[in-house]
């Protein structure tokens, strides 16, 4: 297996947001039309865009009679077997490539305006790619991989004040998240790791993840279409290029 | 072709330019579209404190040799305070330098006006000094109801702010008494 994988453990997050724009330094992005009027709620913005790749999402339930607020730092999870790269591969070669090293899913802005972006969309399973309206370029995401690759560390996990992300190779992230699961559960019954076995960004909840993010574990309805399993039987070679 | 020494040596410049280049490691190869080059990779590092609030995290300001311009900030890992780690308005200090929103001249708004004017940094400073004689002069108490000497102004405040160091802080108490202020507040209070 190997490669690299976050540890994002929700039980330390106090939704500072330092992580989201710290991403967005970084990368470079513009600012994006916030509101909290109409849908009271202190999550800035509403959704991931095409200039936001992390978005601390805000969710507020109501437990016997009192408030439980539950914070989800939400980012693509560079899925070990990623289904957009399934997609992209049946468009264009290249649109979407899996780092050897990393294993970071990472995108060819330029390329990936050839693939059409619903398709895209759909068969993440975590709906995190975005497109921009003006130019069909779509973004998430990247890992940081500049900085990875170079010995630093993400820019979301090195600004974290809490200790609520971590990155690093993925037996050691694997290896924190049980440790801390179990740690966290004497208090938190329903705490859980997230598709921890088929993603490389491991989120720890303490509750139902649904009470956290619509999209925080896989939607069982999305993944690879009939259209993407079929070009995939017809072009084995082209699969096998992917692959590497 | 002719070629003089002094052509010869403009060609064997080039040509050991181009060396030092590519072995610098730019690789223009587009097979890898994510195999861009570290904005930060040749940046002068300097350290700074965050000016937000009274924590005081480190920050590394990344400054491009070239240009000398801030192309990046980010947590310093060795400072104690924040071990590399910033909040929101840490994170976003980049935008304090690079921001086409910042105000750089002093903004003036006369009384009934309903617009900001630009004015000079000259004429703002001798208003606000010619403006707190005033004030200082017409409501400096010498005694108070007991006769006892306080030699204070109670008409004017000061609001510090915690972008302020420590020297900063004593020369603006040391003056702020000076005047006989008593009203001297931080902002992380108010």
């Amino acid at each position: 297996m190997g490669g690299k994988s976050f540890f994002i453990d929700t039980s330390r997050c106090t939704a500072c947001r330092g992580c989201q724009i710290a991403c967005k330094e970084w990368h470079g992005l513009p600012a994006t039309k916030t509101t909290q009027v109409g849908w009271g709620n202190h999550q800035n913005p509403k959704d991931l865009n095409f200039y936001t790749y992390k978005l601390v999402r805000f969710s507020e339930h109501e437990r016997n009679g009192k408030v439980v607020w539950y914070f989800f730092p939400d980012q693509c999870r560079h899925c070990l077997e990623p289904p957009c790269k399934d997609v992209a591969d049946g468009y264009v070669k290249g649109a979407i490539v899996k780092d050897p090293e990393t294993g970071a899913v990472i995108y060819n802005l330029e390329k990936l305006k050839k693939v059409p972006f619903d398709e895209l969309l759909d068969a993440c399973p975590y709906h995190i790619p975005r497109q921009d309206p003006k130019t069909g370029m779509v973004a998430k995401c990247d890992m940081c991989i500049d900085r990875v690759k170079a010995g630093l560390l993400p820019m979301c996990v090195k600004t974290c004040p809490t200790g609520a992300m971590n990155f690093g190779d993925r037996e050691e992230m694997l290896a924190l998240a049980k440790k801390r699961l179990a740690e966290v559960k004497k208090k938190f019954p329903n705490a859980q790791l997230l598709d921890a076995d088929s993603v490389r960004v491991i989120y720890l909840v303490l509750d139902d993840p649904k009470l956290y993010h619509e999209y925080a574990v896989a939607s069982k309805d999305v993944g690879i279409t009939r259209k993407v399993a079929l070009k995939k039987l017809f072009d084995p070679m082209g699969w096998l290029q992917s692959l590497v | 072709m002719k070629l003089t020494r002094r052509d010869f040596m403009k060609f064997s410049g080039l040509a050991a330019a181009s060396v030092a280049l590519g072995n610098l490691g730019f690789d223009l190869k587009p097979a890898y579209a994510h195999a861009q080059i570290l904005k930060i990779r040749m940046a002068k590092e300097t350290t700074t404190i965050c000016p937000y609030c009274a924590v005081g995290c480190g920050i590394i300001c990344h400054t491009d040799l070239v240009t000398g311009k801030v192309i990046n900030t980010e947590g310093d890992p060795d400072h104690p305070i924040n071990e590399g780690a910033l909040c929101a308005k840490g994170a976003a200090l980049y935008q304090m330098i690079n921001n086409p929103n910042r105000i750089t001249k002093p903004l003036y708004r006369r009384p009934y006006s309903d617009k900001w004017e630009e004015v000079t940094w000259e004429w703002a400073l001798e208003q606000i000094a010619k403006r707190v004689k005033e004030t200082r002069d017409k409501y400096f108490i010498r005694f108070n109801d007991k006769g006892q000497e306080v030699n204070r102004v109670e008409a004017i405040a000061h609001v510090g702010s915690a972008a302020l160091d420590n020297e900063e802080c004593w020369l603006i108490q040391a003056m702020m008494r000076a005047l006989g202020l008593v009203y001297i507040e931080h902002q992380a209070r108010i």
